[in-house]
């Protein structure tokens, strides 16, 4: 299948594929070349012989697999466009989370977005969102619906501080995705000026102790193995969503269980959770950013993929976009 | 109070599971909130406001002209909730949030009869109002909340917060009506109010404890027995009015019109409410058919026709009899019974019988599917509310036990969600041993050390998972004990088991010595 005005880039069973490239972007199967936009591990997969993508990307792709991360490498800085075969690449800072890009190829003069996923504000643990002027901007829709206006992040974790203070005698075991929301969160607790020792479960420490390599304030953390049970009280501690309701929960009396994702806007959703305390703060662009984003990066056409494209689809063709989903299989994004 | 904080309180007892922490929402929110916000909070909370003008249908109209109907739809699709969908569609004005108190709304917006004019003050109201806000007003409007929370959960609350006791509240709320800032008064501490008369309220019934062995050794002549009906336990008041009341102090005189019948004095009458047609009281199952249904129509009336078993009576001709004896109330009630003279309501006879022996052969013998078992009730107490000691006793039937295979788990709630501790069994479809089909789930009967037990075998013989459920592989034996066997077309066996619960895990028995559909079929009379 081709993409209309740039049938350099197609679709292939492994991902977007650069003919006169000869690479393919996040792939979902290991390949010759890779450029990588992040390293969550539904974008960054094992494997490939050679990657590109930023510092960051690589090293984080290093922790999680180890030896297989990748045969090859090659670090690319953001704004430093590098040419291959007369195709210009170029990282764009995506906002998403530490070292995550957006990439743009251009090639016989036609520019290309590849979005990656993105988000729009503030988040003082990775490089900020640039927007960039293109003609075909394939962009994600994790949250392609109108249902989704996230609120402000500082309201969400202000609701936390004030369970934990409220609650001032039930830990609050808070379910987050280990990479980027993780260390988000620690971060946005510090910014309201939480100073208490906050619990990781040993699934988030590798990355958070990354994260505190880069300079990123996470303030004080330890393993909840080092929590002392009889000492329990209104601690924070964080986990990965599915440890939850895992055996690893039972050690913590009468907790107060939270997820922070952007999902957690849908009652029917949270109650299916099981959790009382929903924060919804996500890492990626809402509804109104998906749409000002296309409205600034001012394409001629717009592919839309992983998520819930129809209905952004619609609403582009509807303000006179020429808009069409591109059906890439493979992203998912649960606990977004 | 602001509405914010009445959408809070609904969404903490939607998200929270346990009753302890509800009751303790409840009570907090109570004690928080001013007399009037407290009427409409109960109002609302108990569904006591009949008024049904606004549809959700009028709503999404109203939306219709903010947002094409193709992202409405779409949207609906992912939420599957119309009010969300709305309160989450609407256009926001992020800077100016209408604080709106939960009275104000109530006295100002929601009794507006025409239609156009109330829309449109809805409309102005959710112009300025956060999505949770918008939800409420929805959820309040269309009388839509669902967030799990019984009368029983809403009196312990009450009890928490005001002077009267659990049994005090059960017998006169009832006879309050919305917005009930008179009620909140008398539980404060004021007396009744002039125009509520005991004798017109519900009294909390009589209850049984399980049998006692000791009471075999007495004189068999001090006492009554009577057949154990398998129907819902109710009460018939009668005066200027006539009302019917569950268990749980639930008015349900809407759903049994058949049963209704005029006075002019005052009765208070005791019994058990079952279905009966053409002269055979009909399961369990078929009742539970006719209390489910909420719009009572000719044709439920005859084909699931209600009837009237009654075996106690607190007042007659407007005098109170709690205080006499079993046999004079028994008088009374035969009387009253023979007076009104109608085919379905009839007096619960009492069984003939001079030794216990005779009892237990009649316990031994197969019993009707519509019994339970006996009741024995000592002839000299008085009606007292509760399990009063001493005085009746249930002596229910063995229960049936049944050896079936474990076929799915599913994660439990509160204390219980990291456990594996709701399962479904089954049994073979038929003597080729390759297939299960599901009967029933079952998930009490266990000990605490047995639910360890079972959650780690549930993890290691996990077959596929969906969300919180698992499937398991086809090896595990349980004997599953229940009170009763019917058939059903709800359920895809073609058989219901009434109250299934573990009786014992068979950790040695083999699968395939398990029974098959059939004879399970053949186990119903």
């Amino acid at each position: 299948m081709k993409l209309t005005n740039a049938n350099w880039l197609i679709k292939k069973k492994e991902g977007l594929y650069c003919i006169p490239g000869d690479f393919y972007i996040d792939p979902l199967y290991p390949v010759k070349r890779a450029l990588i936009t992040h390293a969550h591990t539904d974008h960054a997969r094992p494997n490939n012989h050679l990657i590109l993508g930023t510092k960051e990307t690589i090293e984080i792709m290093k922790i999680r697999y180890a030896k297989s991360y990748c045969i090859n490498y090659q670090v690319i800085n953001y704004n430093s466009p590098l040419t291959i075969n007369n195709i210009d690449i170029t990282f764009i800072p995506a906002g998403h989370i530490l070292g995550s890009s957006q990439i743009l190829i251009e090639y016989n003069g036609c520019k290309v977005l590849i979005s990656g996923d993105y988000k729009r504000v503030e988040d003082k643990t990775c490089k900020g969102y640039q927007n960039k002027k293109c003609d075909i901007f394939i962009t994600e829709a994790t949250f392609g619906l109108p249902i989704f206006s996230h609120p402000f992040d500082k309201d969400e974790i202000k609701k936390l501080l004030e369970s934990v203070i409220k609650n001032n005698q039930k830990p609050h075991l808070i379910g987050v995705y280990a990479l980027g929301k993780c260390q988000r969160i620690l971060s946005l607790l510090r910014d309201a000026g939480y100073d208490e020792i906050i619990y990781l479960h040993g699934a988030l420490m590798k990355i958070t102790d990354y994260y505190v390599s880069e300079g990123v304030r996470i303030g004080k953390v330890k393993n909840t193995s080092d929590l002392n049970l009889s000492e329990l009280k209104n601690q924070i501690i964080l986990c990965p969503p599915s440890a939850l309701h895992d055996k690893w929960s039972r050690k913590f009396k009468n907790p107060i269980k939270g997820i922070v994702s952007g999902w957690m806007n849908i009652r029917q959703r949270i109650k299916q959770k099981n959790i009382q305390l929903p924060l919804i703060i996500s890492d990626h662009a809402d509804w109104d950013d998906i749409l000002l984003t296309t409205k600034e990066n001012n394409p001629e056409k717009v592919l839309v993929t992983h998520g819930r494209e129809e209905a952004l689809v619609f609403q582009l063709n509807k303000l006179g976009y020429d808009a069409k989903a591109l059906n890439l299989l493979g992203y998912e994004d649960e606990y977004e | 109070m602001s509405m914010n904080n009445f959408s809070i309180l609904l969404d903490n007892l939607l998200l929270n599971s346990s009753k302890k922490i509800k009751i303790k929402l409840l009570y907090e929110y109570f004690e928080q909130a001013n007399s009037n916000d407290r009427g409409w909070t109960l109002s609302i909370i108990t569904n006591s406001i009949k008024k049904k003008n606004i549809h959700l249908n009028d709503l999404k109209n109203l939306i219709k002209n903010k947002i094409s109907p193709e992202l409405f739809d779409l949207s609906y699709d992912y939420v599957g909730d119309i009010a969300e969908t709305i309160s989450l569609l609407w256009p926001k004005n992020k800077c100016s949030n209408l604080n709106l108190s939960l009275s104000d709304f109530m006295n100002n917006i929601f009794f507006i009869d025409n239609k156009e004019t109330i829309l449109e003050k809805l409309e102005n109201i959710f112009n300025s109002s956060a999505s949770s806000q918008i939800y409420t007003i929805i959820k309040i409007i269309t009388s839509g909340l669902r967030v799990g929370v019984s009368n029983g959960l809403v009196r312990e609350s009450l009890v928490a917060f005001g002077k009267r006791s659990s049994s005090e509240i059960e017998e006169v709320w009832h006879g309050f009506s919305y917005p009930f800032f008179d009620f909140f008064e008398w539980l404060l501490g004021k007396s009744l109010p002039k125009y509520l008369k005991k004798e017109d309220l519900f009294h909390s019934f009589m209850l049984a404890k399980s049998i006692d062995n000791k009471i075999f050794l007495e004189d068999p002549n001090n006492f009554v027995a009577e057949y154990k009906w398998d129907g819902i336990r109710a009460q018939i008041i009668v005066s200027s009015t006539f009302k019917l009341f569950s268990r749980n102090s639930e008015d349900i005189t809407d759903s049994f019109p058949d049963l209704k019948f005029n006075l002019n004095d005052n009765y208070i009458i005791d019994g058990e409410l079952v279905i009966k047609k053409e002269n055979e009281i009909l399961p369990f199952n078929i009742l539970q058919k006719r209390t489910r249904r909420k719009k009572i129509t000719n044709k439920i009336l005859n084909e699931l026709p209600a009837h009237f078993i009654a075996y106690d009576i607190l007042y007659f001709k407007g005098k109170k009899c709690t205080h006499m004896n079993l046999n004079k109330r028994k008088d009374l009630l035969s009387k009253f019974i023979s007076k009104i003279n109608k085919d379905n309501i009839t007096f619960s006879p009492s069984i003939n019988f001079s030794k216990w022996k005779e009892l237990e052969f009649l316990m031994a013998s197969p019993l009707n599917n519509h019994i339970e078992g006996l009741m024995i009730k000592r002839i000299v107490t008085k009606y007292e509310k509760g399990r009063v000691a001493n005085s009746w006793f249930k002596w229910k039937k063995e229960p049936y036990t049944i050896d079936f295979v474990l076929m799915y788990a599913q994660r439990g709630h509160g204390k219980r969600s990291s456990f594996y501790s709701d399962f479904t069994f089954g049994c073979w479809v038929d003597n080729t041993f390759d297939k299960l089909v599901p009967i029933g789930k079952a998930y009490s009967g266990f000990s605490n050390e047995e639910l360890n037990q079972l959650d780690k075998w549930v993890r290691n013989n996990t077959l596929e998972r969906f969300g919180p459920v698992r499937s398991l592989k086809s090896k595990l034996v349980v004997e599953i004990s229940f009170d009763n066997i019917n058939h059903s077309d709800r359920h895809k066996s073609g058989v219901a088991l009434r109250f299934p619960r573990f009786s014992r895990i068979r950790w040695d028995k083999p699968a395939n010595e398990v029974c098959i559909l059939k004879d399970i079929k053949s186990l119903i009379n």
